[in-house]
C-alpha cells in the first residue's frame, strides 16, 4: 500500500483465548482501559450501551433452575479480521488495514464519525465517542502518553495494543534481531490471572499462539461470514483438543 | 493567563507548577529517597518516552500482591503484576489495575483539615498544628481512653502503632475490616487450630488437585488471595496433560466462581458442614472401610433433604471423590458466615483429613509466615472486640479515636450502632485519603498518602507457598499536601517528648522499616545482603523479601477423625421468608473500590450491571410475588430496611435473595456517593463459634414499592428508555 520503510516489517499478530480457564474476572477489561486511555461514560450512557470498553466479557444463561449455568465466559474484542467488514465502508480511510502488523487500524484524526464501520462490524466491538467524556483533574495524570486521547465524534476500538507492538518491533530492530515469541504482550494478556490469553505472531508457525490456534478446541466467531479473524477461541469444558 | 500561549510556554508553566509542588513536599518522606523532577530538569535515570518502573505492593485488598508501577516523567501510568512476587507472579485483578484512580482521584483530601461533624465544611489546618493536636492528646489524655482503629492488613502501621500504644499504656490497636468477615478469617484460623493444632490460614494447593469441592468459597473473586487462587485454578484445569481438574461448587447462589465450576449445587445456606459429614460417611461406606468415630451415626439421606438437594447428587459427589487422587475440600466464607460456621469449617477440613490429602501436593497445607516479622504480632480482632469498643465509646470511655484503613460507618452492620457511638467520642481523627463516611463524621482529617505514595511492608499470610513480606515504596512524589500516617505518628511522639520519644526512637518510617526488617538480612531469602542498607535497596528493587524456596507447613497427622463432632445444624425457624446473602462484589470488594470510576463502569461478572446495586431473586419466586426485572423492592430484616431494583437471577435458590456489598455510600467522593444500597444496613449481630460475624444468617422479607428503576447493564437489553424497551 505504501513504500515506507516501516512496512517492510511484516508480521501477522494474533491472539488465542482459552475459554476453559477464563474466569470472567474483568481484569482484562480494566487493564485495557488503563493502558489505552479509555473514557468512562457514567451510569446513564452505559445503560444506553455507550460504554467505551474495547474488550467485554460475554456470558449467557442456559437452562432452568436448578440445572442452570452460564455459558463459558467469552472475552470479545476486535477480531482484527483479515477481510474486515469495517474497512471498505469507511469513506475517509480511517478504518484501514496495517500491512506491517496485519491488524485493523483506526486512524483517529481521519475519522469523521459516520459510524458506518460500527454498523458493519458483526462483532460489535467498535465504540463511538458520543461525547467528550469528562475526566476530572487530576485523573488525566494517568493518561498513557503512548496512546492518543480520543474526542467526541470519533470511532475507536482495540488495536492489539499497537503501541506495545511498535515498541517491541523497534527494540528488536535496534538490536538487530527478530522479535521473540512472548516479547510483546497486550495489556489484557499481561494481566490475565489465569493466562487465558495468548498473543504473538501467527506468521511464525512455531510461536505459542500459532500452535494454540491449531488446537482442535479452536473456533472463530461467526466463521460463516468469512471475515478471517486473527483471534481464535478455545472451547471450554475440556483441556486438550 | 494570556489567550495566546504556545505549547513550549505551557510546558514551562506546567513545569513550574510541578516544581512548586516538589518544593512544598521537599520535606515529605518520599523526597529523602525518591526524587521526581518536572519536565525541565529530567533526572539522569529517566529517558523521554521510556518508563521507569517501581516495585511496590497493591493495597486494594488484604492479599498483598506485588505490583510494578510504570511511571513516566513522575506520573504513574500503568500497574502491572510483579513477576517475581510469590503471591501473584506477574498478574493482578481488576481492582489492582484501577488503583491509579485512587492516587489520581479527584475527590482526595488534599491537606489536613478541621471539620464540623457530618458536614461538608472543612477548614485547613497546618501539619504543625495537626502534630500538636495529636501530641497533646498523647500527653494529656489518659492513655486508656485513646483508641486506634486500623484496617485488617498485617502491615508496618499496625506494628508501629502497637509499639506506640504499648509505650503510652493505651489499649492495643484494634484491627478490623468487612473483608475478613466475608472470608471468615478468624473461623478459618480457629478451625485450623482445632483440626491441625496450628493457628494459621490453610493453603489449598489448587494447582495439583484433580477434584475441588468448594463449599461456598468464592476463591476466584475475593476469598483470601484471589489472584493466587486464579493461578492455581489455571494449572488445576490444564496443568497436566489429559487430566483436567474438576470443580464442584456448593452454594445457594451461583457466584462468579460457581459459574466456572463443572457442577453447581444450590444448597440451603448453613448446611455445608452437615453435607461434608454426609459425604465423609458415604465415601467410607463405599470404600468398605471402618467408619471413623467422626462419622458414626451420620445418615446422608435426611441431610440431603435438609440441604434441599437430591440424595443421588450427593452419592454422585461421593463417587467423584472415590475416583480422584487428590480431592480438595475448601471451606469458604459463605459456609462459615453462619452460627454453625466453625463446625462447618471443621467438618469440611476433616474431609481433607479423611481423604489423606494433608501436606501432600494437591492437598491442604498451612500458609508459611515470616517469623522474624510475625513474632509477637497480635492476631486479628474479632467482632466482640468491636462490639466492646462501641460500648466503651457509648459510655464515654473513649476520649480520642484514631481511625485508619477502615471505614466503620460503611463496613460495619448498621445495627451495631457505631454511628451513634462515635457521637459520644470527644475527639475523632481520621487518616483517610478520601472523604469516606467515617472521615465525614470526624473532627479532623489528617490525610495519609495513598498507598502508591507510601513506604511500608505487609506480611503475607495466605496465597503464597513461600513465606513473604511484601514491600511498598513511593512510586511518585506525594501529589498533595498529605503526610504518611506512620511518619505523622512519629512526629507526634517526638513533639510529645518525654518517655514516649525514648521508647519510640525512630527518626522516620524508613528507619522504622529498617529496624523491623533487620532480622531478615541474615535470613535465607531469595537474595542475600551483607547489611541492612543493601538489603533495603534490594527490598525496594524486588518489591519485598521472600524465602528462596517453597516452605509450606505440613500440618502432620491430624486426629480429628477419631474425635466426635456434632453434625452442624442449620438454623431453620424464622418469621422471615428469605435468607439474605450479602456477598462482596467481585469488582468493588469491601466497597473501597466504589470511588474508582473505572471499577464502577466495569460490569459485574455474572449480572453485567454497572454503577449500581441490585437485588438478586429467583425468577420463579419473583413470578409468584408479581415482581419483574427492575422493579424496586423493599427488603426488610429485623435490623433494617433498604430498597433497590431487582435483577431476576436465574441461578439462586428460590428462598434466598442476594445483594452485592460495595455500593450504598453516603460519602466517599462523587463516583461512590448516593449510588446503590449497602446490605450492612440489614445485618444482625449473630456470631459463630469463632466470634466471626454470621453475616449469612440474616433473614428478610420483601415488599413491593410499585416503582421501577432501570439498571444499567451490559447484557442484551439496550437502553434505559423505560418500560417500552425492556425486553
Amino acid at each position: 500500500m505504501d513504500d515506507h520503510a516501516e512496512s517492510e516489517v511484516k508480521h501477522k499478530w494474533g491472539m488465542v483465548i482459552d475459554q476453559d480457564i477464563c474466569t470472567g474476572c474483568q481484569a482484562c477489561v480494566v487493564a485495557c482501559a488503563m493502558e489505552n486511555n479509555i473514557s468512562f461514560v457514567g451510569e446513564e450512557d452505559a445503560g444506553y450501551g455507550r460504554s467505551m470498553q474495547w474488550i467485554r466479557i460475554e456470558r449467557f444463561w442456559e437452562g432452568e433452575y436448578p440445572e442452570v449455568r452460564t455459558t463459558d465466559f467469552q472475552p470479545v474484542l476486535c477480531q482484527q479480521c483479515g477481510k474486515a467488514p469495517c474497512e471498505p465502508v469507511c469513506p475517509v480511510f480511517a478504518s484501514v488495514h496495517s500491512d506491517s502488523q496485519q491488524i485493523n487500524l483506526q486512524v483517529y484524526n481521519r475519522c469523521v464519525g459516520t459510524r458506518y464501520c460500527a454498523n458493519n462490524c458483526p462483532y460489535q466491538v467498535r465504540e463511538f465517542n458520543w461525547r467528550d467524556y469528562e475526566r476530572p483533574t487530576p485523573l488525566e495524570n494517568q493518561l498513557n502518553p503512548s496512546v492518543t486521547v480520543r474526542r467526541k465524534g470519533v470511532m475507536e476500538k482495540c488495536n492489539f495494543c499497537l503501541q506495545r507492538i511498535v515498541s517491541g518491533e523497534d527494540k528488536a530492530a535496534s538490536e538487530g534481531r527478530s522479535i521473540l515469541d512472548g516479547e510483546v504482550k497486550t495489556a489484557c494478556m499481561q494481566v490475565c490471572p489465569t493466562n487465558a490469553i495468548t498473543f504473538g505472531r501467527l506468521d511464525d508457525p512455531e510461536s505459542e499462539v500459532s500452535k494454540l490456534s491449531r488446537n482442535a478446541r479452536g473456533f472463530i466467531l461467526l466463521e460463516e461470514l468469512g471475515t478471517e479473524p486473527a483471534v481464535t477461541y478455545l472451547k471450554g469444558g475440556s483441556t486438550h483438543g | 493567563m494570556t489567550g495566546n500561549i504556545n505549547r513550549r510556554d505551557f510546558l514551562k508553566i506546567a513545569g513550574a507548577g510541578v516544581a512548586a509542588t516538589a518544593v512544598l513536599t521537599g520535606c515529605g518522606p518520599a523526597s529523602r529517597y525518591v526524587i521526581r523532577q518536572p519536565y525541565a530538569q529530567m533526572p539522569e535515570y529517566t529517558y523521554n518516552g521510556q518508563f521507569t518502573d517501581y516495585a511496590t505492593t497493591c493495597r486494594e485488598c488484604p492479599a498483598g500482591c506485588g505490583i510494578i508501577v510504570r511511571t513516566m516523567q513522575g506520573r504513574a501510568i500503568k500497574i502491572e503484576g510483579n513477576p517475581d512476587h510469590p503471591v501473584n507472579k506477574g498478574k493482578t485483578c481488576a481492582r489492582g489495575q484501577a488503583a491509579l484512580q485512587g492516587l489520581y482521584n479527584p475527590d482526595r483530601i488534599k491537606n489536613p483539615v478541621r471539620k464540623e461533624r457530618d458536614s461538608d465544611s472543612m477548614e485547613d489546618v497546618s501539619w504543625d498544628e495537626a502534630v500538636n493536636i495529636v501530641a497533646s492528646a498523647f500527653s494529656t489524655i489518659p492513655a486508656k481512653e485513646i483508641v486506634f482503629l486500623l484496617g485488617s492488613k498485617d502491615d508496618h502501621l499496625f506494628d508501629l502503632v502497637s509499639e506506640i500504644t504499648s509505650a503510652l499504656g493505651a489499649p492495643a490497636p484494634i484491627r478490623y475490616g468487612i473483608q475478613q468477615v466475608f472470608d471468615s478469617r478468624s473461623t478459618l484460623m480457629d478451625a485450623s487450630r482445632q483440626v491441625f493444632n496450628q493457628s494459621a490460614i490453610p493453603f489449598f494447593d489448587l494447582e495439583n488437585a484433580d477434584l475441588v469441592i468448594s463449599f461456598g468459597a468464592n476463591f476466584l473473586e475475593t476469598f483470601l488471595s484471589p489472584v493466587s487462587f486464579s493461578r492455581g485454578y489455571s494449572k488445576f484445569r490444564k496443568g497436566k496433560v489429559g487430566k483436567r481438574g474438576y470443580l464442584v461448587q456448593l452454594e445457594a447462589r451461583l457466584s462468579q466462581t460457581a459459574a466456572n465450576a463443572d457442577e453447581w449445587l444450590p444448597i440451603t445456606p448453613g448446611t455445608e458442614g452437615s453435607l461434608a459429614m454426609a459425604l465423609g460417611a458415604l465415601v467410607v461406606e463405599k470404600a468398605g472401610s471402618v467408619l471413623p468415630g467422626l462419622y458414626v451415626g451420620v445418615d446422608a439421606k435426611p441431610i440431603a433433604d435438609t440441604a434441599g438437594i437430591q440424595f443421588e447428587k450427593l452419592d454422585h459427589l461421593a463417587d467423584l471423590i472415590m475416583q480422584s487422587e487428590h480431592p480438595l475440600f475448601i471451606p469458604g466464607g459463605f459456609s462459615m458466615g453462619h452460627a454453625n460456621g466453625l463446625e462447618n469449617a471443621q467438618a469440611i477440613l476433616a474431609l481433607n483429613v479423611l481423604m489423606k490429602n494433608i501436606g501432600l501436593p494437591g492437598g491442604v497445607f498451612l500458609s508459611p509466615v515470616v517469623q522474624e516479622i510475625e513474632k509477637n504480632r497480635q492476631k486479628l480482632n474479632t467482632f466482640p472486640e468491636i462490639y466492646d469498643l462501641v460500648h466503651r465509646m457509648k459510655t464515654g470511655k473513649v476520649n480520642t479515636l484514631f481511625i485508619h484503613g477502615i471505614n466503620p460507618h460503611f463496613e460495619l452492620p448498621n445495627s451495631l450502632g457505631f454511628k451513634e457511638a462515635i457521637k459520644e467520642v470527644p475527639t475523632v481523627i481520621s487518616f483517610s485519603p478520601f472523604p469516606d463516611e467515617t472521615a465525614m463524621a470526624a473532627d479532623y482529617i489528617f490525610p495519609d498518602h495513598t498507598p502508591l505514595e507510601s513506604w511500608g511492608y505487609q506480611s503475607i499470610n495466605s496465597g503464597s507457598d513461600q513465606s513473604a513480606v511484601s514491600g511498598s515504596q513511593p512510586v511518585v512524589a506525594p501529589f498533595y499536601k498529605t503526610r504518611g500516617t506512620s511518619d505523622f505518628f512519629l512526629a507526634a511522639c517526638l513533639e510529645a517528648g518525654g518517655e514516649l520519644v525514648a521508647k519510640i526512637p525512630y527518626k522516620d518510617i524508613v528507619e522504622f522499616l529498617k529496624v523491623k526488617l533487620k532480622d531478615l538480612v541474615s535470613a535465607e531469602g531469595f537474595y542475600s545482603a551483607p547489611e541492612i542498607n543493601t538489603f533495603m535497596s534490594l527490598f525496594q528493587q524486588f518489591g519485598g523479601w521472600w524465602s528462596a524456596n517453597a516452605n509450606l507447613i505440613d500440618p502432620g497427622n491430624p486426629t480429628i477423625l477419631t474425635s466426635s463432632l456434632k453434625i452442624p445444624q442449620a438454623s431453620t425457624n424464622s418469621d422471615y421468608d428469605f435468607f439474605l446473602l450479602p456477598y462482596p462484589s467481585p469488582i468493588l470488594s469491601d466497597g473501597s473500590g466504589a470511588n474508582k470510576p473505572w471499577l464502577q463502569e466495569t460490569p459485574d461478572p455474572t449480572t453485567t450491571v454497572t454503577w449500581n446495586s441490585w437485588i438478586e431473586i429467583n425468577p420463579k419466586t419473583a413470578d409468584e410475588l408479581g415482581i419483574q426485572d427492575d422493579d424496586i423492592i423493599r427488603v426488610i430484616s429485623e435490623f433494617g430496611i433498604l430498597e433497590a431494583p431487582v435483577y431476576l437471577y436465574p441461578a439462586i435458590r428460590p428462598n434466598v435473595i442476594a445483594i452485592p456489598f460495595g455500593q450504598g455510600h453516603t460519602a466517599y467522593g462523587r463516583y461512590a456517593k448516593g449510588r446503590g444500597v449497602n446490605p450492612a444496613d440489614l445485618l444482625g449481630l449473630g456470631l459463630n463459634g469463632s466470634l466471626d460475624l454470621a453475616f449469612a444468617d440474616t433473614r428478610v422479607r420483601l415488599e413491593k414499592t410499585g416503582r421501577k428503576q432501570v439498571l444499567s447493564r451490559m447484557e442484551s437489553r439496550m437502553g434505559v428508555y423505560g418500560d417500552s424497551t425492556n425486553e
